[in-house]
C-alpha cells in the first residue's frame, strides 16, 4: 500500500513510517499541514494518516480540503490523549477513523488494513457470507452450514462487523468503538466475554473454529482452514 | 511636593480653598450691604430732622425756624443745622464748610472730617441745611470690615482639618484593603479584607470581595489536593516500572525473559496512560468542554443497550443484571459520555459488588445502579467520589480509582448530580439528571434518612 503520513512530531512520524515500512508499505512523510495537503491533492494514496494538531492547516482543515476536491481516499486522524469528544468533529469532517495517541502499533496496523480493504462487501448487500457462515441482514438471522444460530442483538452486531471485515485483525478497541460506540476501555472484559459466547454458539454443532485470537492484538474471523 | 500625591492632604487643601473663597465672597458682600444700610439709616435720620424743622417753619414762620436752628447750635449734638438767607448770609445755626443753595443729599469731605448734608430751599428763598458727622458710621464700617477675612479664615481652617480627618479615615480603610490584597497576591489565600462592621458601602464591598476570596481559596485547595493525588498515584506505577526495567537491565540478556519484561512494562505504561486519559476526561467534563455539542439523547434506549452488552458479562461472572427502564426518557447531552458513565457504574458493580445488579431508569430522568453487597461504609460514601480514592478492600481489584469521579463529573456536566445510598447490604448509586439535583446532593442529608444506613 502507498500511505501518506502527515505528522509534525518527528519521533511519532519516524515510529509510524518505520513500522509501516517494515510491513512492506510505501510511506510518504509530510511534516507540515501544507506539505501534507499538497501531497494528498496531487498523489494517489491508498490511505492517509494525519495528526489533528499540525502547523499550517490542521488535520481537520486538510480533511475538509481533500473531501471538497472529491478525493475519497480513507483518512485516519490521530489525536491527543483524552480528546474523545473531538472524535465526532473529525468524523463529521469526513474522517474514516480516529485514533488517540499514544497507540500500540498493532492498533494502527489493524485500523489501516480495515480502512484500505473497506469495500469488501457492497454497502447495499442484504447477505454476508464467510465460509459456511451466512448472515441475512433483512431477517436478522444467522446460519452456520445450514444450522440456524440464535444470537442476541449485541452478538448479532458484533458478528456483523466481523463478517464485514473477514480475515482482518480486529482489536478490542476497534470492536468497542465500531460495534457499541464505547470510546473507552471498560475494566471488565466485555469484548472477550461476547467473543467467547459468540464462538460457543458458532461451534455448537461441532463445527471448526472460525474466530481466532491474535495474542496482544485482537480477533480474526476467517473460514476454518 | 510628594505629600500632595496623597489623598488626605489633597482633599483637605481643596476643601479649605473652596470654603475660603466662598466665605470671602459671602462675608464681603455682607459687609458692603451693611455699610450701605448704615448710610441709608443716616439719611433717614437727616430727612426726619429736616421734616421737623420744616414743620416748625410752617407753624412759627422764619423766626421759629431760626430759633430752632439756634437751639441745635447751642446743644452741640451730633446734628447740625444752618439757615442761610436768600442772599446767602447765615441767619442762624452753625455748619462749617457748607455750600450755598444746596438741594438734596451730599457728602462733604472737609479737613479731617466727613459730613453728610441735606439741603432744602424754602418758598421765601431761605436755604435750610441739616448735617451730621460721618465718623461714627465710618468707624462702624471699619469695625465690620474685619468680619469677612476672619470668618473666611476660621471656616477654611475648619474645612482643612475636617477634610484631612475624613480623608485620613478613608485612606486608612483603603490601606487595609490594599494590604490584604497584597498579602493575597503574595500567596496568603487565607487573608481577608478588614470589615468595619458599620455595614456601609465599604463593608459591603469588603464582604463581596471576601466571599470571592473564600471561593478562590476553596478552589485552589481542591486543585492542590487533585495535583497531590495525581502525583502520588502516578509515581507508584512509574517507580515500579523503573525498578522492573532496571532489574532486567542488570540481569543477563536472554531473549525470552527480555520480551516478557518489555511486554509487562508496556502493559504497566498502558495502565498509566489509561489513568491519564481518565483524568483528562474528568478535567474536560469539569471544565464544561463538549457542552456545545450536546444533542438530545434517548436515555432509555442507551441504558437498555448498555445493559444488553453487560448482561452477558454479568452472566459469565455468575451474577444477574436486572434492567427496569422507564421508556421515553430523554436528556440533552453526549451519548458517548453517558454510555461511559453507565459502563463505569456497571464495571464497579461487577468488580466491587456482589449479587444481583439492578439498573433503574425512572422519570426525571433518574438513573440508579444497585448491587447487593458488601456496601460502602457511610463515612466513605462521599470520599469514593474523589479522584483515586479506593476502599481498602478494593486495592487489588482492577481500575484506576477514577470511575466514580468521572461519573460525577459527567453527571455535573449534564446539569445533574450523583449520590450514594445504602440499599440493604449493598450500595445504590444514583445519577440524577433533574435540574437542580446537584444542589440537592450537596445539602446535608435530613436526619430521618440516616436510618437507611447499612444492615
Amino acid at each position: 500500500m502507498r500511505i501518506l503520513v502527515i505528522e509534525d512530531d518527528a519521533a511519532t512520524a519516524d515510529y509510524i513510517a518505520k513500522g509501516l515500512g517494515e510491513e512492506g508499505h510505501v510511506v510518504d512523510l509530510a511534516r507540515t499541514g501544507r506539505d501534507g495537503l499538497f501531497l494528498a491533492l496531487n498523489e494517489p494514496f491508498d490511505v492517509i494518516v494525519t495528526d489533528r494538531m499540525l502547523p499550517g492547516p490542521d488535520g481537520i482543515a486538510i480533511l475538509r480540503a481533500i473531501r471538497a476536491s472529491g478525493i475519497a481516499t480513507p483518512v485516519l486522524v490521530l489525536t491527543a490523549l483524552g480528546e474523545v469528544d473531538r472524535r465526532v468533529e473529525g468524523l463529521e469532517a469526513g474522517a474514516d477513523d480516529y485514533l488517540a495517541k499514544p497507540f500500540a502499533f498493532a492498533e494502527l496496523r489493524a485500523r489501516l488494513r480495515a480502512l484500505a480493504r473497506r469495500p469488501a462487501v457492497a454497502a447495499d448487500s442484504t447477505e454476508l457470507t464467510v465460509g459456511d457462515l451466512r448472515m441475512d441482514l433483512l431477517r436478522r438471522s444467522v446460519a452456520r452450514a445450514g444450522r440456524a444460530v440464535e444470537l442476541l442483538p449485541t452478538e448479532f452486531r458484533l458478528l456483523e462487523y466481523m463478517m464485514r471485515h473477514p480475515g482482518q485483525v480486529l482489536t478490542r478497541t476497534m470492536l468497542l468503538e465500531k460495534v457499541w460506540d464505547f470510546s473507552f476501555d471498560p475494566t471488565t472484559n466485555v469484548i472477550d466475554v461476547h467473543v467467547s459466547r459468540l464462538r460457543r454458539k458458532l461451534e455448537a454443532g461441532g463445527e471448526a473454529p472460525m474466530i481466532r485470537t491474535v495474542r496482544g492484538a485482537g480477533y480474526i474471523l476467517a473460514p476454518p482452514e | 511636593m510628594r505629600w500632595l500625591r496623597s489623598f488626605a492632604p489633597r482633599v483637605a487643601l481643596l476643601m479649605g480653598a473652596v470654603v475660603l473663597v466662598a466665605s470671602v465672597l459671602g462675608a464681603g458682600w455682607g459687609w458692603l450691604r451693611a455699610q450701605d444700610a448704615l448710610r441709608r439709616q443716616l439719611d433717614l435720620v437727616l430727612a426726619a430732622d429736616a421734616e421737623g424743622l420744616l414743620r416748625d417753619y410752617e407753624t412759627y414762620g422764619l423766626r421759629g425756624l431760626a430759633e430752632a436752628a439756634a437751639v441745635y447750635a447751642r446743644r452741640q449734638g451730633p446734628l447740625r443745622v444752618l439757615l442761610l438767607g436768600p442772599d446767602g448770609r447765615p441767619i442762624a445755626g452753625h455748619l462749617p464748610g457748607a455750600p450755598a443753595r444746596l438741594r438734596g443729599f451730599v457728602t462733604l469731605e472737609g479737613e479731617g472730617e466727613r459730613q453728610r448734608l441735606l439741603g432744602a430751599i424754602l418758598p421765601d428763598g431761605t436755604n435750610l441745611l441739616v448735617g451730621t458727622d460721618l465718623e461714627p458710621v465710618d468707624r462702624a464700617a471699619a469695625a465690620l470690615a474685619w468680619t469677612p477675612p476672619v470668618a473666611a479664615a476660621l471656616a477654611a481652617a475648619l474645612a482643612l482639618v475636617l477634610g484631612f480627618l475624613v480623608a485620613r479615615r478613608l485612606e486608612a480603610r483603603l490601606a487595609g484593603i490594599r494590604g490584604a490584597a497584597q498579602a493575597v497576591m503574595a500567596g496568603d489565600l487565607t487573608r481577608r479584607l478588614p470589615e468595619g462592621g458599620a455595614g456601609d458601602e465599604f463593608d459591603r464591598l469588603a464582604g463581596t470581595v471576601n466571599a470571592m476570596l473564600a471561593r478562590i481559596e476553596a478552589l485552589v485547595a481542591e486543585l492542590r489536593q487533585v495535583t497531590d493525588d495525581i502525583a502520588h498515584d502516578l509515581r507508584s506505577p512509574l517507580s515500579r516500572l523503573r525498578q522492573r526495567l532496571e532489574a532486567a537491565l542488570f540481569a543477563p540478556r536472554e531473549a525470552a525473559a527480555d520480551a516478557a519484561t518489555l511486554e509487562a512494562a508496556i502493559a504497566e505504561l498502558d495502565e498509566t496512560l489509561n489513568t491519564f486519559a481518565a483524568l483528562l476526561r474528568i478535567a474536560r467534563a469539569e471544565a464544561g468542554t463538549g457542552r456545545e455539542a450536546f444533542a438530545p439523547v434517548d436515555l432509555s434506549a442507551l441504558v437498555r443497550e448498555v445493559c444488553e452488552i453487560y448482561a452477558g458479562v454479568a452472566e459469565e461472572a455468575g451474577r444477574v443484571l436486572d434492567p427496569r427502564i422507564a421508556p421515553g426518557q430523554k436528556v440533552a447531552g453526549s451519548a458517548t459520555l453517558l454510555r461511559q458513565a453507565l459502563a463505569n457504574l456497571l464495571d464497579n458493580a461487577l468488580n466491587h459488588g456482589e449479587g444481583r445488579i439492578t439498573v433503574t431508569l425512572e422519570a426525571g430522568p433518574v438513573l440508579g445502579v444497585t448491587d447487593e453487597g458488601p456496601g460502602i461504609p457511610e463515612a466513605e460514601r462521599n470520599k469514593v467520589l474523589r479522584r483515586f480514592y479506593r476502599l481498602d478492600r478494593s486495592r487489588n481489584t482492577p481500575g484506576t480509582g477514577l470511575g466514580l469521579a468521572l461519573v460525577s463529573a459527567i453527571a455535573r456536566l449534564h446539569g445533574g448530580g450523583i449520590r450514594l445510598q445504602a440499599a440493604g447490604r449493598g450500595t445504590r448509586v444514583i445519577v440524577d439528571f433533574r435540574p437542580g439535583a446537584m444542589a440537592a446532593v450537596s445539602r446535608p442529608r435530613p436526619a430521618g434518612a440516616a436510618g437507611t444506613t447499612g444492615e
